[in-house]
Formats: structure tokens, sequence, C-alpha cells
């Protein structure tokens, strides 16, 4: 009996180890990059399920939060909050639409804040965020996914972010999960599910 | 001559303030024995609960959204954070009676105007207990007046289920804000409504089921 408390304590233990990141070698970047850009090109539209949780030290459980997400390039950006209430933020035309549960507003995209959130929402989903100067970027491996770990440049970002996390499983070249670390620690993590890339995405659902 | 000059100003003086300043009072209500010296406000006071809110802030006219989040830490001190619906926090209070900490702010947020209301507003909000100065009931309430600083809160209580429904902060003559609640079990409340009458400032929130 003991004997058998002392192997599940091992095997436990080994997937501990396992489950720990490591660097990625040089090459292994290259070809990740490669392979992450490569796919990125190809994608002309996106949709998918997402559930976002907010990790705040003092709660006792994360905020969760969950909707759609739409894609269409160059531009069309729809992200929707269906759960626990409505909101849908629709990026068109460098103008943001605001849909607060019936309450509709529009605001100026060229303010910068809207215009790095955009940026941080697509490049996220897509994967494309490894020209930016905005970044420099470190690549770990665990189990079963690759992770670039992106660290803000500029002081303006560094204000509201400490790092990004984007977590790429290894037989997928789009992101699976997005962790945006705060500098207090306290981070907001994104995970996509049912994925569906270039299927048919109509114009009205740009349309707030 | 001077001197009826001096006795005109005064009297005109003393009955401008007498007259404009009728003070603030609680309409239909008779004073009351006190029965207790301490007003529980219990919507925000248990430490195992996490209090999470959508919030729609309307200030002269522009509209906010995002999630209000509020914990007691402590008997007296509670942590009070608002972000955005994408969860980008906007900023994070530490307060109590006494102690006021930022611990976050936005930049944009970053005005003393803005930073005092709120600290003002949160704090009377998350007050859990509030010494009793005088009583009074009317038909439909209780009503506790309690001391704060220069002003008055006026806490609302229901006769029939001893739920709080209305909190009003008030100067000696005027009513300044006024907090509404509505909740199912009287120690939770799934509405608030924050309004301030001598700036264009409205904070309504919204229980999040978790």
């Amino acid at each position: 009996m003991k004997r058998n408390v002392f192997l599940v304590f091992l095997f436990m233990m080994s997937l501990t180890l396992f489950a720990q990141e490591q660097k990625m070698s040089a090459s292994e970047i290259a070809a990740f990059k490669a392979t992450v850009e490569k796919e990125t090109k190809t994608i002309k539209s996106l949709k998918t399920d997402f559930i976002q949780y907010k990790h705040l030290d003092f709660l006792s459980k994360d905020i969760e939060t969950s909707g759609k997400m739409y894609f269409k390039q160059p531009n069309l950006l729809n992200w929707q909050y269906t759960k626990p209430y409505q909101y849908s933020i629709v990026f068109k035309n460098s103008k943001v639409y605001i849909n607060d549960q019936g309450n509709k507003s529009t605001v100026d995209a060229k303010s910068k804040m809207f215009e790095k959130i955009n940026k941080l929402i697509v490049g996220s989903v897509s994967g494309n965020m490894f020209d930016d100067k905005e970044f420099s970027i470190a690549y770990f491996k665990n189990k079963d996914s690759y992770i670039a770990k992106l660290t803000p440049k500029t002081a303006t970002i560094k204000k509201y972010i400490n790092q990004v996390d984007l977590y790429f499983p290894m037989n997928d070249a789009t992101v699976s999960q997005v962790k945006l670390i705060e500098p207090s620690g306290d981070f907001t993590r994104i995970v996509f599910k049912n994925k569906q890339l270039n299927v048919k995405v109509d114009d009205s659902f740009f349309t707030n | 001559m001077l001197k009826s000059m001096t006795r005109f100003l005064l009297i005109s003086v003393l009955s401008v303030l007498f007259f404009s300043c009728k003070s603030y009072q609680v309409e239909n209500a008779v004073k009351k024995e006190l029965p207790a010296s301490d007003y529980k406000n219990r919507y925000f006071s248990n430490p195992e609960t996490d209090y999470v809110y959508k919030a729609h802030i309307e200030v002269y006219g522009n509209q906010l959204s995002g999630i209000f989040i509020a914990k007691r830490m402590n008997d007296t001190l509670h942590r009070v954070v608002f972000t955005t619906d994408f969860g980008n926090k906007l900023l994070d209070f530490e307060l109590s009676e006494n102690d006021f900490k930022v611990n976050y702010i936005m930049e944009d947020l970053d005005r003393k105007m803005i930073v005092n209301t709120l600290r003002d507003d949160f704090r009377l909000l998350l007050k859990t207990n509030h010494e009793v100065q005088e009583v009074f009931e009317s038909e439909e309430y209780l009503i506790y007046k309690s001391a704060d600083a220069k002003r008055f809160n006026y806490f609302y209580e229901n006769k029939k289920d001893n739920k709080l429904i209305k909190l009003v902060n008030a100067s000696k003559s005027k009513e300044k804000v006024i907090f509404g609640f509505e909740s199912k079990n009287s120690t939770f409340a799934e509405h608030v409504t924050i309004q301030h009458k001598n700036i264009k400032l409205k904070i309504e929130l919204n229980q999040i089921s978790n």
C-alpha cells in the first residue's frame, strides 16, 4: 500500500516536471515563427468562442465572462460578450461601435488606446505579433504548447501591461489562449474555443 | 446713517440665510426613541463574498461601462476595483473610514476631483457600521440619521421587511448624494444606484451572477 502511494506521488511529480516550461532553441524558434507567419497569411476570416477569466489576487474566484469573436480581413472585428451580460464592440473603418445591452454609442478609433486594443486583439488571436516594435519576445514550450511571451518596450504600454503570454497548441499555428499580465500581477486570461478559420463571415456580423 | 446701513445689511444677510436654508428634513416622519447606537449596512459586509457588478457610469453626458468589484478585507478595510469589460484595470482603491490608498489609477482618470468623489462615494457605500444619532419613523420607513463630518447620512429601512432601500447623504440643508438599493434578501443588493445632486454623475451597478 505504502509503495502504491509512493508510486502515485512519483507519477504526479513527473507530471509537474512535464508541465514545466523550457526555453526553445534558436532553430525551434525559427521553425515555429515560419509556421505561424505562413498560417497567418492565409487567414481571411476567423470565428471563435471565447471565455475570459479575470484574476484578481484578492478575490476567491476569477470573474468569468464569455462570448464570440468575429474577424475579417483587413480590419473588421467584433468582440461580443454574451454571458453573463450582452456587450459588443465593433471595430470598423477607424470607428468603434459599442452596444451595451441595447445602449449604443460610437467612439472615434483614432484614439491611441483603441488602436492598440484592436491591434492587440487581432494580433493575439491570429498570432501575428512577431514584427511588432512594441514588444520583445521570448519563446518557451511545455508538453503541449509553444508559448510566446511578449514584454512591452514602450512606456505607454508598460503602464498597463507587464507581459502578454500567447499559447499556440503544437498541432495548431493559431493562438488558443492569451494571458495579459498587469504590473500588479493580476491578469486576464482568454481561452479560445471552437475556432473556425476562413469560413464565411457575413458583413452583417460587424454592425452593432 | 452708517449704523442703519449696517443693520439693514445684517438683516438682509440674515434673512437670506434663514429663508433660503430650509434644513434637509425627512418628509412625513416623526422622531422615535433611539433603539440602537449602530446602524449596520450589510450589503457589502461579508468578507467571504466577492461583490461583482456590471457598472454603468454617466458623467456629464459621457457613458462609461465596465466591471465593479468590491471585497471586505477585514473589519474596517474594503478593496475596490473598476475594470473595463476587457478586464484591464481602471482603478484600484483600498479604503477604510480613515485611510485611503490608491493601488492603481489610469492616467486619464487621475484627477483630484474624480478620485475624491469616487473615494467618498465608495467609502459611504461600503462602510458597514454607522453610529446613529436620531431615528425617525414614517408610514413606510425607519430612518436612521448618522453624522458624517460636516454632513449627515440618512438610512431608509423598509419597515415591511427591514431592507435598506435608500441612503441619503445630505448637508444641513440639501441632498448631495442618493444611494438606491434593490435587494432580495436584505444582505446582498442586486442593484445599486448612486446619483449625485450637485454634479452630473450617476453610477449604476447590476450584479453579475458568476
